[in-house]
């Protein structure tokens, strides 16, 4: 039913934003991700899907250099974020997520008020110059995330009260808040109901236009509808990177193939 | 269905045990905490029955007249007290006459019934009242302590046989005195906010100047351990890495918890007295020994508070560029607020509750027979503390300070109920839903 040939949109190709290459990612002994290369394109929406454990929230975790808050984690290999090495001793951590934005899998809005849970990311940024400003902002945010019209009467109210769909969306809105250049989602509709999901599908089909978008699912439905490339991680190797409508319809590697027909995984 | 058919109403043989078991182990809880409920029961009235007859005291009323000229004359003697105590014995004399109780006992023998601290209390308000000369006044003086055991029924006849101070027929004159309303028992605030007394006057002693003694060193410790455990650990739990220093240091800490309070206070000798010669006996000394008691209590419960904090708070506060700093003191230590407080409080309540330590540095067995003037003299002059307090009048002789030391530990029991309310107050705001 949500099958509105969103994938079958021609898909707009501009510049890369992110490019891998060569990234390896070692958990203590354990060789997480081997050897990926891959270029991640602006003002588009690429999946990455494969069988739990395969690395892909890994890999997603290296380009906002998340990982570097797990002590036996180690990455090597280069992440370029518009030509800039992220990796590079030079690059705080802090600045670039405030680039690189991320929605985790479990919504995890802040115990505080919907509005500040918002307010936060531009506050400690510095981006408003005053009250109004912000509001400013935060509406903006909410619109963006198609939360505004649903919460815009209580916004005072703790954002932990909302259902889970709303909850998430909320957490976009706040990723979006701090004007982003990339947005990362780490399995954003895993917690949702088919409903929620619907509308932060289309959310992430909206937010295509002004970021690039880099999206982790278990549901192979939702890349085929939401992104316009997709990736395959099979045990840590990027299988097969491509087009979103020629990894479901004609999948070079036998993996892939088996994968999206349901033999593995 | 192949197998025989077992009915759902029929207990089978396992599911008999097992019920027979959950059974008992219902009943061991049920007696535990029974037998827990005796005790509790049991301390809280013996506490609360021997402590009540300390807030109480016997008084003597006596209208005394202010005579300027006699009062001079007192002012002009060398022994100032023992004029004033005069004083106070001729109106005694008056006072019993007027209400019609005859007696053959002479004036220092009647006096007798009264504290020895009369004469001196009497001065006292005469010195800070000078307006009140030439007037009559009518006071409350305090009765010697045997006296007061005789009202609370501690003191009998009998017991008074190879007594020097107080006869028999003391006790027969009191009797006579209650009738027509000469003496009374009262509500005594002197006990909650006076000074320690010396060892023959225990009707005078109060336990307020060691409160103050505590006061100012709680006033140490939350002052220091509340910083410094609450940073150390936001350090450890948060920022440092992870080594076998790092290890060593939380062992280390989890070890110091365990350590016998008088090794603190050992600790505290040599090196705030000793070494650093700071005064002796004073609050200041106590509440540094006291933090560093309280110190690991403090580290390890607001450890155990910062971890309890989900990750995925943390995550989303570094997930939109916030630094590790601020995702800490934004989001993680005000979650962990409730726990911070619960452990420091704990801490604190153990450190106004501890004696051994104190032995070291001199609070115990000094006599705080002094207020401090004052925020530095609270801090730096010789005082006791109220647990050192108790353990004092305890030791001492006479049965009267037994009581005393009941009394003092209910006004310790109500010390700790005050910071336990502000605990519960404090955590209550600091609460949030998740």
């Amino acid at each position: 039913m949500f099958d509105q040939g969103l994938a079958e949109r021609k898909t707009a190709m501009t510049e890369t934003k992110i490019s891998a290459r060569n990234v390896q990612v070692f958990y203590g002994e354990t060789h997480a991700i081997k050897d990926v290369n891959v270029e991640i394109a602006d003002k588009t929406v690429t999946a990455f899907i494969g069988p739990s454990g395969c690395g892909k929230s890994t890999f997603l975790r290296c380009i906002n250099r998340m990982n570097d808050t797990i002590d036996i984690c180690r990455v090597e290999g280069d992440i370029h974020l518009d030509g800039e090495d992220i990796y590079d001793a030079r690059v705080d951590p802090v600045q670039l997520r405030a680039k690189v934005g991320m929605v985790f899998q479990k919504p995890n809005p802040f115990p505080k008020s919907i509005y500040d849970n918002v307010a936060y990311g531009p506050r400690i940024h510095g981006l408003a110059r005053s009250k109004a400003d912000l509001d400013e902002i935060v509406e903006k945010a909410l619109r963006r995330a198609a939360l505004w019209d649903e919460v815009k009467d209580r916004l005072t109210a703790p954002g932990t009260g909302l259902s889970g769909g709303q909850q998430q969306r909320l957490c976009i809105a706040r990723a979006v808040a701090t004007a982003p250049e990339v947005l990362l989602m780490d399995e954003p509709c895993s917690a949702l109901d088919p409903i929620a999901t619907a509308q932060v599908e289309e959310l992430i089909d909206e937010l295509r236009a002004r970021y690039s978008v880099v999206i982790v699912t278990h549901s192979m439905q939702q890349a085929a509808r939401v992104s316009q490339k997709t990736a395959f991680f099979h045990l840590g190797n990027l299988v097969e990177f491509d087009d979103t409508d020629k990894i479901f319809t004609n999948p070079e590697d036998p993996r892939t193939e088996s994968y999206i027909s349901g033999r593995i995984g | 269905m192949s197998e025989t058919h077992k009915s759902l109403f029929a207990e089978d043989a396992r599911t008999k045990t097992r019920n027979r078991a959950e059974r008992r182990f219902k009943a061991y809880g049920i007696v535990a905490i029974a037998v827990g409920l005796f005790f509790l029961l049991a301390l809280l009235t013996t506490i609360v029955s021997n402590g009540t007859r300390a807030f109480t005291q016997t008084f003597l009323t006596v209208d005394i007249a202010l005579d300027q000229t006699v009062i001079e004359e007192a002012e002009a003697s060398f022994v100032k007290t023992s004029k004033y105590k005069a004083i106070v014995g001729g109106a005694l004399v008056d006072a019993l006459e007027s209400a019609g109780i005859a007696t053959e006992m002479d004036e220092a023998t009647l006096l007798k019934i009264l504290s020895e601290s009369a004469g001196a209390s009497l001065r006292e308000f005469v010195l800070s009242n000078e307006n009140a000369i030439g007037g009559t006044v009518s006071f409350n003086f305090l009765t010697s302590s045997r006296v007061d055991g005789y009202m609370k029924g501690r003191v009998v006849r009998a017991d008074l046989e190879r007594d020097k101070n107080l006869d028999a027929a003391h006790l027969d004159l009191v009797d006579q005195m209650v009738e027509a309303g000469l003496v009374a028992r009262k509500f005594n605030w002197d006990f909650i906010f006076g000074a320690d007394a010396s060892e023959s006057r225990p009707e005078q002693a109060g336990i307020g100047v060691a409160m103050m003694g505590s006061f100012f060193m709680m006033l140490v410790v939350v002052g220091l351990s509340l910083p410094l455990g609450v940073a150390a650990s936001i350090y450890l739990e948060e920022f440092a890495p992870k080594n076998r220093l790092v290890d060593l240091i939380e062992v280390n800490i989890a070890n110091l918890a365990a350590v016998p309070s008088i090794v603190f206070g050992i600790l505290g000798l040599a090196v705030f007295i000793q070494f650093a010669h700071l005064p002796q006996s004073a609050p200041l000394v106590g509440g540094l020994v006291l933090t560093l008691m309280t110190l690991p209590t403090v580290i390890i419960s607001t450890r155990a508070s910062l971890k309890s904090v989900p990750p995925s708070i943390r995550d989303a506060a570094l997930g939109i560029g916030a630094s590790k700093m601020q995702t800490v003191f934004h989001h993680v230590l005000p979650l962990a607020m409730p726990g911070i407080l619960t452990g420091a409080i704990i801490g604190v309540a153990q450190a106004l509750g501890e004696t051994a330590p104190l032995l070291l540095i001199g609070m115990v067995g000094y006599i705080a027979t002094n207020a401090p003037d004052g925020i530095v003299s609270g801090f730096m002059d010789p005082n006791s503390a109220m647990p050192a307090q108790i353990y004092e009048w305890a030791k001492r002789a006479d049965p009267a300070y037994y009581e005393r030391a009941w009394g003092g530990i209910l006004i310790l029991l109500a010390f700790l109920l005050v910071v336990n309310l502000g605990a519960i107050i404090l955590r209550r705001r600091f609460e949030r839903r998740w």
